[in-house]
């Protein structure tokens, strides 16, 4: 296990090395807060409430939603493998006495844990600067169910990353099924087209699916909503996570064997 | 103890060919013609702990696939691999602990870090004990002289001292056996001067069986008693590297300078390589050496001579274009 700390605290280093990186990086997290703080602000107007949340609570909804989409950082890591397969360079993580995936996933923690660490100190002086009145709950099994959500929806995202990130072994370029990734998750939470708009056997349909739980549900319940809804997104992002976990085992012992190592 | 062995190993990839042009690349959405490249060949191999062994071959002869083969980068086709009692290609935590890779044109380290940060990973990676680490880290510190670095970005350090570190990251954790793939490739010649110094000394002190990729053979002729050429993927020397270079290195390079004009003709068979009044330079069979500086001293004034070994390149040229079959028999 000591392996995959260290790992994770190697990327968190290498975030740091650029200085004006981080920075920009912070202030970019400051400015997304700012832009949401006048839009909505606009938004409402001189209503108080919107399709029943107030101007805090949306403001507070977006923040939260965009804070639980950054921390999920896999997408970079399944185009890294991907592009490391295609080059070769795949080659010296297959010789390293360890787990393949969860070294990757201890990659994505240590850029997750940087997010987490700068931006959230970030994000909490400019709430108090713009004195949002925070619509967090305070109800300790909703704050724990969506932590649980939250991490088995960053190992989802992680799994289905990896999983297409491992599919260059066959396909080499993995780019399409990245785009049919971003696609599906762009539809199932809502930012496509408002889930408001589209029947409900589709919106039932997309409970199924593990996307709407991955930070839609973990969001709205640290605002103290939707707890009805706990137990089934718990169960249904454990069966995809598991269904994965199955999935990439046969994948890499059926696609390893078609790896080049080209280039070396 | 022979700690390598392969039998009847062979490589082939399926590779698809494109017809050039617009035309060609619209055709091959539809129908591609496919290649099967043999890379390795029926390649029989016993390799014995401590041994140091050069691997040479042209571009393309199968060095390399070898060498992943034995890694367990890559599957053989057929054949049978094992390497210290372990089947390569299952890829065990046991096995992946007992030995290394450097390949010259990739890099294990992280390039935004410093190396040291890359040590401390491996550490933990290769589940090394604080104490063999400290003991280990100083011993390569003071054998390749990188203190002063070993804190330093990766990205801001010269081929030759990054390529200390990538042997160092490759050493940290004791490998019985260790594959090095043109580790001294695009170094100057210190740089390789001073690689081939740890290397020998890591196979002297330390044990380390080496197999070693190059296509410099100063490499090969100061580091390897043993040398394994290969050729379109077929095994077609195994031996001893000075006996390969007796059969080979056929010629040498003779330079007599005069004091005075000299048109010095004889009917000798050689080469000549450059001629003026007061230099003549020539390649000669080495059997006819002695005869012909014989003939010189006696029949003119000289100023100086200089007898040298013909050009490595030559000799690597003569031996990878000879028939393989041809070269075991002569040799054995």
């Amino acid at each position: 296990m000591k392996k995959y700390f260290e790992t994770a605290k190697v990327l968190f280093k290498a975030q740091l090395v650029y200085r004006f990186d981080t920075i920009t990086s912070i202030i970019f997290t400051i400015s997304k807060v700012f832009l949401a703080y006048v839009l909505w602000g606009a938004i409402f107007g001189k209503q108080s409430v919107v399709s029943g949340f107030t101007f805090n609570s949306m403001l507070s909804y977006y923040i939260i939603s965009s804070f639980i989409n950054q921390l999920d950082q896999s997408s970079s890591t399944g185009w890294q493998i991907s592009n490391e397969i295609r080059n070769g360079g795949f080659s010296k993580y297959i010789i390293k006495p360890m787990n393949i995936f969860g070294y990757f996933t201890a990659q994505t923690a240590g850029v997750s844990a940087f997010l987490l660490f700068f931006n959230l100190t970030a994000a909490v002086i400019w709430i108090f600067i713009f004195r949002v009145d925070f619509a967090i709950t305070s109800n300790g099994w909703y704050i724990q169910s969506a932590s649980v959500l939250i991490l088995l929806g960053l190992l989802f995202m992680m799994q289905l990353n990896y999983f297409i990130g491992i599919l260059a072994f066959k396909f080499l370029d993995t780019g399409i099924f990245m785009m049919i990734k971003d696609n599906i998750v762009q539809f199932i939470i809502g930012s496509l087209i408002p889930l408001a708009l589209l029947p409900s056997g589709i919106i039932k349909t997309m409970t199924f699916f593990p996307f709407y739980y991955v930070s839609y549900l973990p969001t709205m319940l640290l605002l103290g909503r939707n707890g009805n809804e706990i137990f089934s997104g718990i169960v249904i992002l454990l069966f995809w996570n598991a269904a994965f976990g199955l999935l990439i085992s046969i994948t890499y012992k059926r696609l390893k064997s078609r790896y080049d190592g080209v280039g070396i | 103890m022979n700690i390598i062995h392969t039998k009847n190993l062979t490589k082939t990839y399926i590779r698809f060919e494109k017809e050039e042009g617009l035309r060609g690349s619209i055709k091959s959405l539809f129908k591609r013609e496919k290649i099967v490249k043999t890379a390795v060949n029926n390649f029989n191999l016993e390799i014995n702990e401590g041994e140091f062994v050069g691997l040479i071959g042209p571009n393309g002869a199968g060095k390399t696939t070898l060498m992943k083969m034995l890694t367990g980068i890559i599957s053989p086709s057929s054949g049978t691999i094992s390497v210290l009692g372990y089947v390569p290609n299952e890829l065990k935590n046991a096995y992946k602990k007992q030995f290394s890779i450097v390949m010259g044109q990739k890099s294990q380290l992280f390039q935004d870090l410093s190396a040291a940060d890359t040590f401390l990973l491996l550490k933990e990676i290769y589940d090394i004990p604080e104490d063999e680490y400290r003991k280990n880290l100083k011993y390569f510190i003071d054998l390749f002289s990188i203190a002063d670095y070993l804190n330093v970005q990766v990205r801001t350090l010269s081929l030759g001292e990054r390529m200390k570190m990538e042997l160092v990251a490759a050493l940290l954790h004791n490998p019985r056996i260790l594959f090095l793939d043109e580790p001294t490739i695009g170094l100057d010649a210190v740089a390789q001067k001073q690689i081939r110094g740890f290397l020998k000394e890591v196979n002297r002190e330390k044990g380390t069986t080496i197999l070693l990729t190059s296509h410099y053979m100063d490499d090969i002729k100061s580091l390897c008693k043993r040398c394994i050429v290969v050729n379109n993927g077929c095994k077609i020397y195994d031996g001893n590297l000075e006996m390969l270079f007796d059969r080979y290195q056929t010629h040498k390079m003779i330079t007599v300078t005069f004091d005075e004009a000299t048109s010095y003709i004889h009917d000798f068979n050689v080469q000549i390589i450059e001629r003026n009044p007061f230099k003549l330079s020539f390649m000669a069979y080495r059997k006819d050496v002695r005869h012909i500086i014989n003939c010189i001293m006696t029949e003119c004034e000289i100023k100086d001579i200089s007898i040298e070994e013909e050009d490595i390149g030559n000799v690597v040229e003569r031996i990878y274009s000879d028939k393989g079959g041809a070269l075991i028999e002569e040799i054995f």
